[in-house]
């Protein structure tokens, strides 16, 4: 009895072992298999290298799925590469380099850090291989055809407007803020919360933020931290999560405490599940960025400047960061949400 | 004579209670509630005790099979990325395979949510039996054999959720406390309540147990004694994944979705209750209950400096702290028995 207990469970151990075998294989082979797309023949054949930051983020895989997009509509090779989970330039640094030894034509580049890349910039440029930045910049730009950007201050900003919106902000009334970050550090963040606090400051100054607390990337502790603020401020107005961990944490928060509706929740990121949680009214808004449209465009540049020697006419583009609300079309939430695979 | 014995018998009495581990735990404990109470009176409630025990149900978890690992002379660096990817398979075999979206809930995402629960205790299992494998049969420390495992299911949950939660469905009174104004506890919390009381019981009373600190304390010993060390590690482990993926299960519970960042770090939260609760980093040293009371300690502190209102960044220093000084009395008081 005790043996074949043992047995059925070694068996079923092993039938799982292999489904996740299968689907990390499958996984894998979908996300090459668009590399392998051939390019519809045309004049010449380029290859452009895009090196991101880490795999892992949504914000990159989104990005991905707009550079293979953009690479076989205009015809081109793309070898994709970077770090599959840190994001750091000890390790991007390597990856550039091994990059660059299969001699590109072009070269996207989001830097990890603004000064330890500036060299591998220097170097594609002395082999003749014209460099964009993307999202990220090296300090000095001089190398670099074009430096595309999502404006995250810009992106606090729309949230601080979203908040007082949905609260039906009043002059001379005071109301109360908290914002959930992931840690005192990442960039994003403190240009995110800078934007949030400029605009709450300047345009409504009878919203207070009254506190902040740290996820450390864990959408739990995110969740936990708002139930803690639930109970500390019972007249709490409003949430800015500031990246998707808090937001998904928050809108976990306000689900199980019944507080759906009643507490105005601006979330960050437009992940499938929170964009789903828009229309259910758990998110009063989320804020996108268009990770997509920055990779599209850094290719474009990059194939006009190489086919047609072509400038681009600004050499630092920012594309603004959107608010998705009840009232954005179905169309627009499809086209900002991070789509998986 | 016999009336000066009496006041020593009662004063070795007090000493005894006193010196005792979980009285020491205790009285931790009721000291912080009551700083954080005169800091914020709004702590001592009821929806602090509810924040408090709902975020102490997926540590207490991990910290529980952590406590076999530990008392067993070993360490599990696995079980926060086991968390991750049970809760990642859990969702992905409820909304993926099965079907089922956010919008299934109440009573009608029970059915999925057994079928998730399954899922995610077989994956921790998985995970628990290759550590097993990698230390009882690759000869690897457990130190390294649950580091690999642990990038291994931190990098898999990336995998199969491409990086972001894979939402499903719920019905979130099971994690809500069942009455706001005096019942602090949630269906969820009762049931880890009940699977941590089996899981203590089960290493303080039976031969199980008993093994386990044999192991810890003396493996070579164990062995002479008869006790197949590789088989019974190989256990432990098991059962540790286990119970990380029925922590996958709890979180996944919480958030409605299978998030593959929800297991960051979270082997240090649980190695902390241990440690904070009285086991020994070398082996042969633990209780069940320490480590239930530590795991509560480390999340009145989160809770209470939230709620008093301190800056997020002195949280990892008041954390660090604790654990520093409750290894340090541990320490002292094992070299005062020496004495």
């Amino acid at each position: 009895m005790k043996l074949n207990y043992f047995k059925k469970a070694v068996a079923l151990a092993g039938v799982a072992a292999l489904a996740l075998t299968v689907s990390g294989c499958a996984a894998a082979e979908e996300t090459t298999a668009p590399n392998a797309t051939e390019p519809t023949a045309v004049v010449e054949e380029l290859t452009i290298a895009f090196v991101m930051g880490a795999e892992s983020d949504p914000f990159f895989r989104a990005m991905k799925l707009g550079a293979e997009e953009e690479a076989a509509a205009l015809g081109v090779n793309l070898i994709w590469q970077g770090d599959p989970a840190n994001y750091s330039p000890e390790t991007q640094i390597p990856i550039v380099d091994a990059v660059l030894a299969q001699q590109p034509d072009g070269l996207v580049l989001i830097p990890t850090d603004p000064t330890a890349l500036q060299a591998s910039v220097a170097k594609a440029v002395a082999a003749g291989i014209p460099v964009a930045n993307v999202d990220t910049r090296v300090g000095d730009l001089s190398d670099v055809l074009i430096f595309i950007t999502g404006d995250n201050e810009d992106g606090g900003a729309k949230a601080a407007a979203a908040i007082a919106n949905a609260i039906n902000y009043t002059a001379g009334e005071s109301y109360q803020v908290v914002i959930g970050l992931t840690s005192a550090t990442a960039t994003t963040n403190v240009a995110r919360k800078e934007g949030f606090e400029k605009t709450m400051a300047a345009d409504y100054p009878g919203i207070e933020i009254v506190d902040v607390a740290y996820s450390e990337a864990n959408p739990e502790r995110a969740a936990s931290n708002v139930n803690n603020w639930l109970t500390k401020y019972p007249d709490l107005d409003g949430i800015f999560a500031i990246d998707g961990t808090n937001a998904s944490g928050a809108a976990a928060a306000l689900e199980a405490k019944g507080l759906v509706g009643k507490i105005a929740l601006v979330g960050y990121d437009a992940y499938p599940d929170n964009v789903a949680k828009i229309k259910s009214g758990v998110f009063t808004a989320l804020i996108a960025q268009d990770p997509a449209a920055e990779a599209r465009l850094a290719l474009q540049t990059l194939v006009a400047f190489l086919r047609d020697g072509t400038l681009p006419t600004s050499s630092e583009v920012v594309i603004p960061n959107v608010t998705l609300d009840a009232n954005t079309s179905d169309a627009d939430l499809v086209r900002y949400t991070y789509v998986a695979n | 004579m016999s009336s000066s014995q009496q006041p020593n018998l009662r004063l070795e009495r007090f000493k005894a209670v006193a010196g005792n581990q979980n009285s020491i735990l205790l009285s931790v404990l009721i000291a912080l509630a009551i700083i954080f109470t005169l800091a914020e009176p709004l702590f001592f409630s009821v929806a602090t005790a509810g924040n408090i025990l709902t975020d102490w149900g997926s540590i207490v978890l991990l910290a529980a099979g952590q406590t076999l690992v530990i008392i067993s002379g070993g360490i599990d660096l696995s079980v926060g990325g086991t968390l991750a990817i049970s809760g990642v398979t859990s969702a992905w075999m409820m909304s993926v395979v099965l079907g089922f979206d956010t919008t299934t809930s109440g009573s009608d995402a029970h059915p999925p949510l057994m079928i998730g629960a399954v899922t995610a205790v077989i994956t921790g299992i998985l995970v628990g039996l290759v550590n097993g494998f990698l230390i009882t049969k690759l000869r690897i420390v457990p130190f390294v054999a649950t580091l690999s495992t642990m990038g291994a299911t931190l990098g898999f949950a990336i995998i199969i959720s491409n990086g972001m939660p894979i939402g499903g469905p719920n019905d979130f009174s099971i994690i809500s406390p069942i009455n706001r104004d005096w019942m602090p506890l949630s269906w969820a919390v009762i049931g880890v309540i009940v699977i941590v009381t089996i899981v203590g019981l089960f290493l303080h009373k039976s031969r199980f147990g008993l093994h386990t600190y044999a192991i810890g304390s003396n493996p070579f010993a164990a062995r002479a004694a008869g006790i197949n060390v590789e088989r019974h590690l190989t256990k432990i482990y098991a059962l540790a994944g286990g119970l990380a993926g029925l922590a996958g299960f709890y979180v996944y519970l919480r958030l409605g979705a299978g998030s593959p960042s929800s297991g960051t770090m979270r082997e240090l939260d649980a190695i902390a209750a241990v440690v904070i609760g009285g086991a020994a980093l070398m082996g042969g040293v633990g209780r069940m209950l320490g480590t239930v009371i530590g795991a509560l300690i480390l999340f009145t502190v989160q809770s209470g400096l939230i709620m008093a209102g301190v800056a997020p960044d002195w949280k990892k220093v008041v954390v660090a702290v604790l654990i520093a000084a409750a290894v340090a009395a541990q320490t002292l008081k094992r070299e005062n028995r020496q004495r």
